[in-house]
């Protein structure tokens, strides 16, 4: 039995789904920002599969892939500056008791 | 030979924008106070950024670069006009603020950064350039939201602004990575192909729902706004007016160009996603709007309710009106980053809360009569800007011959109407009211004044560019 593109696609949507049911229902800001993680590698696996299984795409997703790391780092840097800043002010990182602002 | 002479005159507006970010940052390491300096360098590079694209506007430049995954039309050099003259605007105001703070060089080398990305995202023609380019518009606008430091707020709405904006990121990702897969190509003339047929295969489907949806996101359309609100009243007001105005506009012409170029096979099931989001994201908008006393949280969900106006021109982007929908966007764009601009520079100058521009007119006129006329241009008051860009969109929406259209403009309508209390609720307090203490003038605020009576002027005077500015909307490139 060989594996075939849809499997890579298969496992890529549910590890998105996982990723964003985490990000939906955890309440701590740096778990978030893993389950952010864990979506834009669910993309990536899609990403890198299409690019080997396509014969048209050339393989230039793979190039494409590194970019979207690249990225997703970034992202992810702000990010945890930004939740730095947060606990520093209130010492906490859960979502639900940051709320000073309503409406 | 892939890169030209023409390739370098094409790219002038970023390679300037380029430059000038490194300048900027260089000069602060050196001359640690001069924050003056670096705010005039920052302002230097914006007008040379908007003199270069106005350059290559005028001398009707048309160029693909890089595989044509990178294109120099006029649609693409107007949006970098809009971009480079809000971020003018925004820079000089943001001086007296930075200044208090003592980071004016990272808070400028931030606003650079959102410019040049802007700039990029604006001409790209591959779906994955789309992406780096939108992120380089939107990580360092992180940042500049969470910047103040003396206000918890600030780093709160930041937090809110990433997180949604994180997930958003990679909602959009996943649904280009799946058109990537359904037309073996990120380029949006080989998107096109697999479009075209009429009947696209279910992943491109369900691509372009996830890639609009990610979009939605960006432009914070309902009901994907939650975090429009909680950003905007903690960002730094000058942060709040620059970020609602410019990656916006960008956003909103690449979106247009994405559906435009590389989608009009399905042109049926896009305009009905955005006349549905179009109608949501206003009455949300404007009805969260009646009911805010802090005014930066009200234009918030105005700037909410206004990206509902423009996605009915993507509504009516079908039938015989394509044409005139591309320049409603256009048009709209510019008139809206004019008075959106001014009114969140004048919360600057007077304070963000109701009562704080109690009297106003009595205390500052000048000011007064500029917020009067940014809220009578919000509300499409003729012949200010707002009025030009509503009127565009429903001559645009009753060309459409679609009646999911012609139902999106009557609720443009109404929500016009809806809009009128709130922003005359501060017309009201400011010529009724009695004045508060402490809402005189305060030291250094020169630069914002300026800017706010020049958009003030431009809003006036917007049915005098309007002649121009529908002439290069027409002539565009774009359909």
């Amino acid at each position: 039995m060989s594996v075939t593109l849809v499997w890579y696609l298969i496992v890529a949507a549910m590890m998105f789904a996982i990723g964003a049911w985490g990000a939906m229902i955890r309440r701590n800001a740096v778990v978030v920002f893993m389950c952010v993680e864990l979506m834009i590698n669910a993309v990536n696996l899609t990403l890198v599969a299409f690019s080997d299984y396509l014969p048209k795409a050339h393989g230039a997703g793979t190039g494409y892939a590194v970019l979207v790391i690249a990225i997703a780092a970034a992202e992810v840097a702000v990010g945890l500056a930004i939740v730095l800043a947060v606990f520093r002010t209130r010492r906490t990182v859960n979502i639900d008791e940051i709320n000073s602002m309503k409406g | 030979m892939p890169y030209s002479a023409e390739t370098f005159v094409g790219l002038i507006p970023e390679i300037i924008a380029a430059i000038f970010l490194l300048l900027v940052l260089m000069v602060g390491v050196f001359a640690e106070r001069a924050a003056g300096l670096v705010s005039g360098i920052t302002a230097l590079g914006t007008v040379l950024i908007f003199a270069s694209s106005a350059w290559l506007l005028a001398s009707g430049f048309h160029g693909s670069f890089f595989g044509g995954g990178y294109v120099v039309d006029g649609f693409a050099l107007y949006f970098k006009l809009v971009v480079a003259g809000s971020a003018f605007f925004a820079s000089l105001a943001a001086t007296r603020w930075a200044q208090g703070t003592g980071d004016a060089t990272e808070y400028l080398t931030l606003i650079l950064s959102v410019v040049l990305g802007a700039l990029l995202l604006v001409s790209m023609r591959d779906l994955f350039g789309v992406f780096l380019a939108l992120e380089l518009a939107t990580i360092p606008s992180y940042a500049m939201v969470a910047f103040d430091r003396s206000r918890r707020e600030s780093a709160e709405g930041g937090m809110k602004y990433i997180i949604t904006g994180a997930v958003a990121s990679s909602v959009l990702l996943y649904g280009i990575v799946l058109i990537y897969g359904a037309s073996s190509s990120a380029n949006l003339s080989g998107v096109a192909k697999a479009f075209s047929s009429g009947h696209a295969s279910p992943v491109a489907l369900l691509g372009l729902i996830l890639l609009l949806s990610g979009f939605a996101f960006k432009v914070s359309a309902a009901p994907f706004h939650f975090w429009t609100p909680d950003a905007y009243q903690g960002a730094p007001t000058s942060a709040a007016a620059f970020l609602s105005v410019a990656p916006k506009a960008a956003t909103f012409a690449i979106l247009l160009r994405i559906l435009v170029e590389g989608m009009p096979g399905e042109a049926r099931v896009w305009t009905a996603i955005a006349a549905v989001l179009a109608i949501v994201t206003m009455f949300t908008g404007n009805l969260f709007a009646l009911r805010q006393s802090n005014v930066r949280r009200m234009l918030a969900y105005s700037s909410v309710a206004h990206s509902g106006y423009v996605l009915t021109a993507f509504a009516a982007l079908q039938g015989g009106a394509k044409a005139e929908a591309v320049q409603a966007v256009m048009i709209y764009s510019a008139a809206y980053a004019a008075m959106n601009l001014g009114a969140f520079l004048v919360i600057d100058l007077v304070g963000e809360d109701t009562k704080s521009f109690n009297g106003l007119i009595r205390t500052r006129p000048m000011v007064a009569a500029s917020m009067f006329l940014f809220m009578a241009a919000l509300v499409g008051i003729p012949p200010l800007s707002g009025f030009w860009g509503k009127l565009w969109i429903i001559i645009a929406g009753t060309g459409s011959g679609s009646i999911l259209t012609y139902v999106t403009v009557g609720v443009l309508v109404v929500n016009t109407v809806l809009s009128v209390p709130y922003y005359f609720g501060i017309v009201r307090n400011m010529i009724f009211e009695e004045p508060v203490a402490g809402t005189g003038e305060t030291k250094g605020e020169g630069p914002l004044k300026f800017s706010v009576y020049a958009l003030a002027i431009i809003t006036v005077l917007f049915f005098i560019i309007i002649i121009p500015l529908a002439a290069v909307a027409g002539s565009s490139g774009l359909l």
